[in-house]
């Protein structure tokens, strides 16, 4: 009964932290701006408040369009199980558990965009076509990643791959390659600008326009959980947590967390979104940093 | 009943129904039974690990017959009488009687004949009846191509189709005649004791690559997939250009290869699944997009052919029999899922009479089991797990994953692998290709199946009767069936592994992880659909209100204004204008009240455009100028005849006499 109860446990804990993240990232943006901004706690009301709230679907739409969200959370929500969290390990390993983990990210994605094509809207489309669009170059990034960890360790389970930390300069390329794509994937300026109310610019809040009320509240959860994610995995690949007790690695991984959430936010409120013809251009950097990464891995670390 | 016994009813099952094509009904019985002993024998083959191997002493053509049913053939067996029996069921409701008086009946001839050869390519061990069936076979589905020939478009593809088969013959003829030559007989077997006959892969490769589709041999693919009747372009996707990859897997199995053989293979394979992607995005016509898909996946079961040849020349085969593995499941999971989608083409092609996804949309309401079964194979395609294309990407992955080099700090002096630095790109871009299925499967779906009607055509529709949706039923519960348990299915694969490199042992257990991934498919599945049905209670509990689709306020919006097949793929495609090549025709608003605008974008068959054209005409320049030599004056041609013998003579006296 031990393993259910630990997976459950994690299980819990991912999904009734995910919310407070995008609350911080918030609370630093309305720090360096000088306003007093929303509470950390918003993403909790909001979502309370939606998951009571009637729904409006449009004409157009199929059943798909509340099956699509449903499905995209539960693949989010499975991811959380195969991250490693410090030497406890991740509930569920088995080598190739690090592919599974882009591909549900992928099912995510397949679901959320064929949701909002559903609804048969202009401004929906260009969401879903930058979404899906950028996506191939993070998944390519991300890809160069796992190889680099896979270099590393000689495995293809998230769980060794994580387990020792990237050496030198081959920790900070990677770090700043899956910091680009962790912007990229959940949609944050320079890449998109989630506080825009011009819908022709966005990329996240284009493709959610028709959702409302639970189906709208599991896909702000699923990105929340999304951004909670990307952190933890880009936390391990760059912390030792192997030798501290239990307590001490879930500080260090909050703390780091809490680093990488503080960071977004500052990004967020110093640099302008790109204009979209040159977002490819970074994305493309972000992957070639991962490949240099890979390299570094490859010559063992020494430059 | 041994396999024999089973292969027999099937061949008598097959020839029954060839001569029955008269009534609908006896041919569907016959088949139907012929398609089911096939699948008994191979599966036979398949769970026993046995080979079935019978010489009577009986010559055909001069040769003695010599049939041979081992791990290899039975795998692609299985997969040609599935779908073999699911387009004849299909063929039933789509090109029925009543509509196609002619073709109909003489379809089913060449369809039962294209079946028949198929099975007797991947059952004969003998170098000419291999040829023999092989020309026939290709010929049956040249006649179930052109079945429409009154449009010149489909003539052209049959044309383009013979014309590129012909040359793979031509190849193939080649390969078996020097093998012949080499070894003395047309018996086939197990030869890798000779290492003489290692050049004659590349003619193999040529040959049966072009069979296949490999990019860029894929010319004839695209055009002959899309102006087929759908049940023929299921066959032709998920079998037909199988038979390549059977070719190629059993001719590098039982033959020497040269040492860059499985470099040469990964890179093709790498190559056109990236490039089939990307020209897959760049199609609006609904046929023709999955046809460059099929370019895809036979890359993605190259990549993993490659490195396993790769592995197997290196002595690895711990990542190696985890390529193959993967290769092999994509054999049969493209197979299941390609086929599903042109059924599911098909189903939309006869209910609005268009291919063009342009023209479509919203045919989610009138269609629901079309649409939910053909966005289950777009999610299988586009390798998305809990579904079965998932799995074999994932098996291709770990080869991938495992030919890097481990600890590569413990062993800084050792020098590194080729192998690995070819398998991190071929990583790298076979999530590229992922990911670029994704987004055209997104699309697909999108434009054709969700939103509204962008047409008349596409309003008023009607769902698929009972016949074209049975086939989709069994080929997605299929796709399903695979990608949650796919431990079941590992025998057969393991089986089909053991025939190719034999030093890889067949009773290996199915590797922990696949286990363990089964589970998590299970539990996925159950979840999602779990959620899913939470969240519809939810919100019927919450209330629910019906509006128009949110335009920002404006007030018109129109069917027209929804992201099309073309604008979808636009940002994708801009990327890889340098190999589209797409033809551009904009007459773009002027003046404060423009009268009119408009954007048209097609991207053609590059390579044919480009390269075998050009080339066409220099043959034809060539060829126009040596027609001056023939003009029907006597006296010049006289004079030909006196030259030609003034030439000889000095080459007579030149030679002294030899």
């Amino acid at each position: 009964m031990m393993p259910a109860l630990d997976m459950a446990l994690r299980l819990a804990a991912c999904l009734l932290l995910a919310p407070l993240l995008p609350g911080i990232i918030n609370r630093v943006k309305s720090w360096v701006a000088g306003r007093r901004g929303p509470p950390v706690l918003q993403l909790y009301y909001d979502l309370a408040k939606l998951w009571r709230k009637g729904v409006v679907l449009s004409t157009a739409v199929s059943p798909g369009h509340v099956a699509g969200p449903a499905v995209a959370w539960v693949a989010l929500a499975v991811a959380s199980l195969l991250l490693p969290l410090g030497p406890a390990g991740a509930p569920l390993a088995f080598p190739g558990d690090a592919l599974l983990f882009v591909y549900l990210l992928a099912l995510a994605r397949f679901c959320t965009a064929s949701a909002a094509m559903d609804a048969g809207s202009a401004f929906e489309g260009m969401g879903v076509v930058r979404e899906v669009s950028y996506a191939v170059i993070n998944e390519a990034a991300i890809i160069a990643a796992l190889l680099t960890l896979g270099v590393q360790t000689g495995s293809v389970s998230l769980s060794v791959m994580l387990a020792p930390p990237a050496a030198g300069a081959g920790a900070a390329l990677l770090a700043a390659g899956l910091f680009g794509v962790l912007l990229a994937e959940n949609c944050r300026v320079p890449f998109d600008d989630p506080n825009t109310h011009l819908e022709l610019t966005m990329i996240h809040e284009a493709m959610v326009l028709d959702h409302s009320g639970p189906p709208l509240a599991a896909i702000l959860h699923g990105a929340a959980l999304k951004l909670l994610l990307f952190a933890v995995l880009l936390a391990k690949t760059v912390l030792a947590l192997t030798s501290l007790s239990w307590l001490a690695t879930m500080g260090a991984l909050g703390a780091s967390v809490l680093v990488i959430v503080v960071l977004v936010g500052l990004v967020e409120s110093l640099l302008a979104r790109l204009a979209f013809r040159r977002v490819p251009l970074l994305l493309a950097t972000s992957f070639l940093l991962c490949v240099f990464a890979l390299l570094v891995a490859w010559k063992g670390g020494r430059l | 009943m041994t396999p024999g016994d089973l292969l027999l009813i099937s061949l008598a099952g097959m020839v029954g129904g060839l001569l029955a094509h008269r009534s609908p009904r006896r041919w569907l019985a016959a088949t139907l039974v012929g398609a089911g002993a096939a699948l008994g024998a191979a599966v036979w083959t398949l769970a026993g690990g046995g080979v079935w191997d019978w010489q009577p002493d009986f010559r055909l053509g001069g040769e003695l017959v010599h049939l041979h049913l081992d791990g290899l053939s039975a795998l692609f067996l299985a997969l040609l009488s599935v779908l073999g029996a699911a387009g004849s069921v299909y063929a039933g409701e789509y090109w029925p009687d009543r509509r196609h008086p002619i073709s109909a009946p003489v379809g089913r001839v060449w369809w039962n004949g294209l079946l028949l050869f198929m099975g007797l390519v991947l059952v004969s061990a003998n170098g000419l009846h291999f040829l023999i069936a092989w020309e026939i076979y290709t010929v049956c589905a040249y006649f179930l191509i052109t079945q429409e020939r009154r449009k010149p478009a489909v003539r052209q593809a049959g044309w383009l189709y013979l014309a590129a088969s012909h040359f793979g013959t031509l190849c193939l003829f080649a390969f078996f005649a020097l093998l012949a030559v080499h070894t003395g007989g047309w018996d086939l077997k197990p030869m890798r004791d000779h290492p003489e006959l290692a050049p004659l892969f590349w003619l193999a490769l040529a040959g049966f690559g072009l069979k296949a589709g490999i990019f860029p041999l894929h010319i004839w693919l695209p055009s002959a997939h899309a102006n087929a009747p759908s049940h023929v372009s299921a066959i032709m996707s998920g079998v037909t250009i199988k038979m390549g990859i059977y070719g190629l897997m059993r001719f590098s199995g039982w033959l020497p290869t040269p040492a860059a053989a499985g470099w040469v293979v990964a890179a093709l394979g790498v190559e056109s699944a990236v490039l089939g992607v990307v020209f897959a995005l760049g199609q609006h016509d609904l046929k023709r997009l999955l046809a460059y898909h099929s370019v895809e996946n036979i890359g993605i079961i190259l990549i993993g052919l490659g490195f396993a040849m790769i592995a197997s020349a290196h002595g690895q085969p711990g990542w190696g029999r985890l390529a193959l593995a993967g290769a092999l499941l994509h054999v049969w999971n493209h197979g299941l899922f390609k086929a599903l989608l042109f059924l599911g083409a098909g189903s939309v092609l006869h209910a609005t009479g268009t291919r063009e996804m342009s023209r479509l949309g919203g045919l989610w309401r009138a269609m629901p089991w079309t649409a939910g079964l053909f966005t289950l194979g777009a999610m299988a395609i586009a390798g998305l797990p809990p579904l079965n294309g998932f799995v074999s990407e994932w098996l291709v992955f770990l080869g991938l994953f495992g030919a890097l080099p481990a600890h590569p700090a413990a062993l800084p002096a050792a020098g590194h692998d080729p192998a690995s630095w070819a398998a991190a790109t071929a990583a790298i871009l076979l999530g590229l290709t992922g990911a670029l299925a994704l987004a055209c499967f997104v699309k697909v779906c999108g434009v054709v199946f969700l939103g509204l009607p962008r047409s008349e055509a596409a309003r008023q529709v009607h769902e698929c009767g009972w016949r074209m949706r049975a086939p989709m039923l069994l080929l997605g519960a299929l796709c399903a069936g695979i990608g949650l348990a796919p431990v079941l299915f590992w025998p057969a694969v393991a089986c089909a592994s053991a025939v190719w490199e034999p030093a890889w042992l067949a009773d290996a257990p199915a590797p922990a992880p696949l286990l363990a991934l089964g589970a998590f498919h299970l539990a996925l599945a159950a979840l999602a659909t779990l959620a899913a049905s939470a969240l519809w209670h939810r919100v019927k509990r919450n209330g629910l209100a019906r509006a128009g689709t949110w335009d920002c306020g404006y007030a018109a919006p129109t069917a027209r204004m929804q992201y099309t097949a073309g604008s979808f793929a636009g940002t994708i495609t801009s990327w890889f204008d340098w190999i589209l090549r797409p033809h551009r025709h904009s007459h773009l608003p002027r003046d404060p009240f423009p009268a009119q605008a408009s954007y048209e974008e097609h991207t053609p068959e590059t390579v044919l455009e480009h390269v075998v054209q050009p080339a066409g005409a220099g043959v034809m320049w060539v060829s126009n100028l040596v027609r001056g030599l023939q003009h029907g004056r006597l006296q010049a041609y006289l004079f030909y005849l006196l030259l030609g013998l003034a030439g000889l003579i000095v080459l007579a006296l030149m030679g002294g006499g030899k």
